[in-house]
């Protein structure tokens, strides 16, 4: 069976469109139309309307889950009328976000104000088209893939901070600070955890992180870079513990105070697009992204789309997990968060990836087993 | 750079208006203003009959109604030379300590969301719901009972009350337990509420500062102890006391008064099941209002006909120590009605206790001061 | 404002943990059946579904919840209506009226009360004072209409509530033994008859009194020689009369 791909899906699919456009078409443009060039471009639009369809429906699932699993947790039931189980409740929140004016301060900056949230619902699309989502479902295997992920992913403070200025309200401003140095302070722990995950992996590249799981998974050898990842990742994503920037106890609603309407929708959709980048990555890094332990019978990973619906199995409880710790802990304080970050995370970090080396020096992965580490 | 935290703010839990000056995330002072709800509950009582004024309790302090009619009640009682029968009395413990539970239960929601933890406020919230269940079986109302009279209190319990009261009881108690794992067994909660908004006893005096906040001090003083009222003198419990004079402190005050007030709860069910008897006194005055409703106005009655009196109560409210002053100088109405409330002494001490803190820090203590600005501003 | 929390440095790991346990159980707990009530279509005043939820989740939702006193919207009986406005002078909120229904003679129209719920508070005073128990709380408490108007419950709307049959709340307020009474300021008194024609329950009658002989240089008060006399078995203490008198000569007050 060849490899079927996001990207082949959308050749064929637009090779198929332009020969139907181009049968009805004179010699001439026909020729131009159903060229190897014009198929290639449509097909990398339809790729991306396809990505951008499928995370955005993606995110828009993740907020019902959350919503499903936060009621439970609270001894109630989320959101139930709008649509089976209340999966088209989010729709509905949506269409009324998008029905409503938009509007902005007088003082503020409108240049910033306006591009603060675009630019960062943008940045966190960006990132979903390199994610390996399964075998050949990415837009290209660059060597970098996770690299260049982490980059995107840490352009939000400087989108947000530009918003929370703009919008000329102390609360905003206030936020917006608090998110920079946030953001800042778990950059660094998060990127020596994966560092750590790349000393054993021997590559930058996701897909090939994953298929270096094929044997074990990383979470295990791996367990304090995990450890430091989940939390770097959770303070990256603004959740609880780590929600500070928009602490509503005392900061109204942190950088986005002044936002409504569909500027709002947009930091939202862009919040929880971090939200399921965070849990991809570390479904990707440490649970074996799309793979399946070998003791797993095999019908369970014969079935088409099985790897995706195995990774998407495994995000959606990841997400839970995150969930799970917001309905259980409250929120730090600033400093104490800052403290954490740097005293706590990075010696942390820094010894995960003495282990990591340590581990791959001895050649002793996985622990249980003691098999050589093919990337090695 | 000073920022205004109110009337609209998440942490206010009302309408009032925290300013704050702060340098970064430090607070360099704090000017509370309070006055957005003020209704003018003492000028129109002065011209209500003696038992319409208690609807007007109820909106008092939203969350402890009762506990400002059995203040109310226990003034105008004095006023009129009125005694109760004893049955009343221990109904009227009954209402009180119900009240705590549900107030606590709603300051423990409200506190916890401050620090970001969402589902204990539900699970305050939910539980609060089921001494509201309790309440509307007996007062016919979830939140405004309208319950007290003067001479008594309007009917007695009805068939199996007990039975269902002392249920909702032991489910509260096994829920305390969840809170404390929930709160106390949590690092994050010990780091935010360990010595913050430390507020000495002498201190806390000079302002004051009464109910859980002065016995978090370390302060033993309590009003059903130190000045009993209604039947509490026939009563056993403890007062709770805490040292820290901290966040933590305040947490560990209220949580173990809701102990202590399940443990009178038991009390006066006991009692109420075996000693049955009247609830309201005889040889009332008719003039005193509904349900025995006069006519018209004034007048019908010489002026001379009625007596006079001055009456003088305090109670321990959840908040702290709430007084009432009632002046009967004759006639169908209260000539004037003062109230005290503790919240308005609570927050007037904001200076003492939250200069020098953070501003991440401002709700968790607001929230654990429990303001209810019904009564602040009345 | 020290630099580390004190209290718990011993085990960190575990004080993390607990919190998320104790959520979890919870979580575990509500799979089964949350707390909440879902309003419209499960309701608590509904005791089958009390006792279902009640038994089945193990959780007492609705335990403490007795509907049957609880103080709704109001039933009114017209029939034994007396029109006393004992309800009307009792409400704290002003928003019982009397409006005049069918069924009074020309000289004493029947008034009974009309109900704005745009300012009742619920507080049941009118129905307590009721001396006939016709004027009743029910456990109806949906009130949202599209119009401010229909808010105002007119006596026959209250007493189509009446008609529905739904649990009235139960509580009737003793009357005490030794009430006060109507008494009379004899000197006063000009024998109009005022009292005695609006007195609701028709227990006031006029009785004659002897015309004193008028002495030299003196002129009698010019008046009719009647008095009214209360039976107190039938008066509902709604002092009608004391109001509508004249002279102010009627009074609350024990009989000597």
């Amino acid at each position: 069976m060849s490899q079927v791909t996001l990207y082949s899906v959308a050749y064929t699919l637009s090779d198929d469109l332009l020969r139907a456009v181009g049968s009805i078409l004179p010699a001439g443009p026909r020729g131009l139309v159903t060229s190897g060039t014009a198929v290639t471009a449509l097909a990398l639009l339809v790729f991306g309307a396809i990505l951008l369809a499928a995370s955005m429906l993606n995110t828009i699932l993740l907020i019902w889950w959350e919503r499903k699993l936060l009621g439970r947790f609270m001894d109630r039931r989320g959101a139930m009328h709008v649509g089976y189980a209340g999966l088209l409740q989010n729709f509905a929140d949506g269409l009324k976000l998008f029905r409503k004016n938009t509007f902005q301060p007088r003082e503020a900056d409108s240049l910033g104000f306006y591009f603060g949230p675009t630019a960062y619902l943008a940045t966190s699309l960006m990132i979903f088209g390199i994610l390996p989502i399964s075998s050949g479902w990415n837009a290209g295997s660059l060597p970098l893939t996770l690299l260049l992920a982490l980059t995107i992913f840490s352009f939000a403070p400087l989108f947000i901070f530009v918003s929370a200025w703009s919008s000329n309200n102390k609360y905003s401003l206030m936020g917006g600070m608090r998110s920079a140095a946030q953001m800042i302070a778990y950059e660094v722990p998060l990127l020596l955890a994966v560092v750590a995950v790349v000393i054993v992996a021997g590559s930058f590249d996701l897909t090939t992180i994953v298929y270096e799981q094929q044997n074990y998974w990383f979470w295990g050898p791996l367990v304090v870079a995990l450890i430091v990842f989940v939390a770097g990742m959770l303070a990256e994503m603004e959740r609880i513990p780590f929600d500070l920037p928009e602490a509503e106890a005392e900061l109204v609603e942190g950088w986005n105070t002044e936002y409504g309407g569909m500027l709002f929708a947009f930091f939202m959709l862009a919040d929880y697009l971090r939200a399921l980048v965070g849990s991809i990555l570390v479904v990707l890094l440490f649970l074996g992204g799309w793979t399946l332990p070998t003791w797993v019978p095999g019908s369970l990973t014969s079935f088409p789309l099985a790897g995706i619906v195995w990774f998407m199995v495994k995000t959606y409880l990841v997400f839970g997990l995150f969930v799970w710790v917001r309905a259980a802990l409250p929120r730090v304080r600033t400093d104490q968060l800052l403290r954490v970050g740097w005293n706590r995370m990075i010696p942390l970090a820094l010894l995960s990836v003495f282990l990591a080396a340590v581990l791959v020096e001895v050649r002793c992965l996985p622990v249980f087993g003691c098999v050589p580490s093919a990337g090695v | 750079m000073w920022i205004n935290m109110g009337p609209q703010h998440p942490m206010t839990h009302g309408l009032w208006n925290l300013r704050v000056r702060i340098d970064g995330e430090l607070i360099l002072d704090v000017d509370p203003e309070m006055g957005y709800l003020h209704r003018g509950i003492e000028k129109i009582s002065e011209d209500r009959h003696y038992n319409e004024v208690i609807t007007l309790m109820d909106r008092c302090c939203y969350v402890a109604g009762m506990a400002w009619e059995h203040l109310y009640i226990l003034g105008a009682e004095q006023a009129l030379a009125i005694r109760p029968p004893e049955r009343a009395e221990y109904l009227r413990v009954l209402c009180d300590e119900f009240q705590r539970l549900g107030s606590h239960l709603m300051w423990y929601a409200a506190f916890v969301q401050d620090l970001g933890l969402m589902s204990p406020f539900l699970y305050g919230m939910r539980d609060r719901d089921l001494v509201l269940d309790l309440f509307q079986s007996y007062t016919g109302a979830r939140m405004t009972y309208e319950y007290m009279r003067v001479g008594g209190v309007r009917n007695d319990l009805p068939p199996g009350f007990t039975e269902r009261a002392r249920k909702v009881l032991d489910w509260l108690v096994d829920r305390f337990r969840e809170y404390d794992a929930l709160c106390l067994g949590s690092t994050i909660f010990r780091k935010r509420c360990d010595d913050l908004g430390v507020l000495r006893a002498n201190e806390a005096v000079a302002l004051g500062v009464t109910g859980p906040m002065l016995r978090a001090a370390g302060m033993k003083r309590d009003l059903r102890k130190d000045r009993p009222y209604a039947a509490y003198d026939r009563l056993e419990f403890d007062v709770a006391v805490a040292d820290a004079a901290d966040v933590t402190a305040r947490y560990l005050v209220r949580m173990e008064e809701m102990r202590q007030s399940v443990r009178i709860l038991h009390q006066v069910l006991d009692w109420l099941d075996r000693n049955p008897g009247p609830v309201l006194a005889d040889r009332l005055p008719r003039w005193l209002g509904a349900p025995y409703a006069p006519v018209g106005d004034e007048g019908y009655l010489l002026k001379r006909h009625y007596p006079k009196g001055l009456g003088f109560s305090s109670v321990e409210e959840p908040h702290g120590e709430a007084q009432a002053y009632v002046v009967n100088e004759g006639g169908q109405h209260p000539y004037r009605v003062k109230f005290r409330s503790p919240v308005f002494a609570n927050i007037s001490a904001a200076k003492s206790y939250l200069i020098g803190y953070r501003v991440a820090d401002i709700p968790p203590i607001m929230g654990s001061v429990d303001v209810c600005v019904g009564e602040v501003d009345r | 404002m020290t630099e580390e929390g004190t209290a718990t440095e011993e085990n960190p790991v575990l004080y993390v943990v607990r919190p998320m346990a104790t959520a979890a159980k919870q979580f575990a707990k509500s799979l089964v059946r949350p707390s909440t009530v879902i309003y419209p279509f499960e309701r608590l005043e509904d005791p089958a579904f009390r006792e279902e939820v009640a038994v089945a989740s193990g959780k007492p939702i609705g335990v403490g919840a007795i509907w049957d006193n609880y103080r709704g919207v109001h039933a009114l009986n017209i029939a034994t209506c007396i029109s006393c406005n004992l309800c009307a002078f009792s409400c704290p909120d002003l928003c019982i009226e009397m409006v005049t229904v069918p069924g009074g003679d020309p000289k004493h129209p029947k008034k009974c009360p009309e109900i704005d719920y745009g300012k009742c508070s619920y507080c049941g005073f009118c129905s307590d004072a009721c001396p006939e128990g016709c004027l009743t709380m029910t456990t109806r408490y949906e009130l949202a209409t599209a119009k401010r108007s229909e808010m105002v419950y007119s006596p026959e709307k209250l007493y189509e509530v009446f008609r529905t049959k739904l649990p009235m709340n139960p509580i009737r307020l003793e009357r005490p033994e030794n009430e006060d009474q109507i008494l009379l300021d004899p000197p006063l008194c000009i024998g109009c008859n005022a009292c005695a024609r609006d007195c609701p329950t028709a227990c006031i009658t006029m009785l004659d009194v002897a015309k004193p002989e008028a002495k030299a240089g003196e002129k009698l008060p010019k008046r009719i020689w009647k008095e009214p006399v209360v039976n107190d078995s039938d008066c509902v203490r709604c002092g009608t009369c004391i109001s509508v008198c004249p002279k102010e000569c009627l009074f609350w007050g024990k009989r000597p």
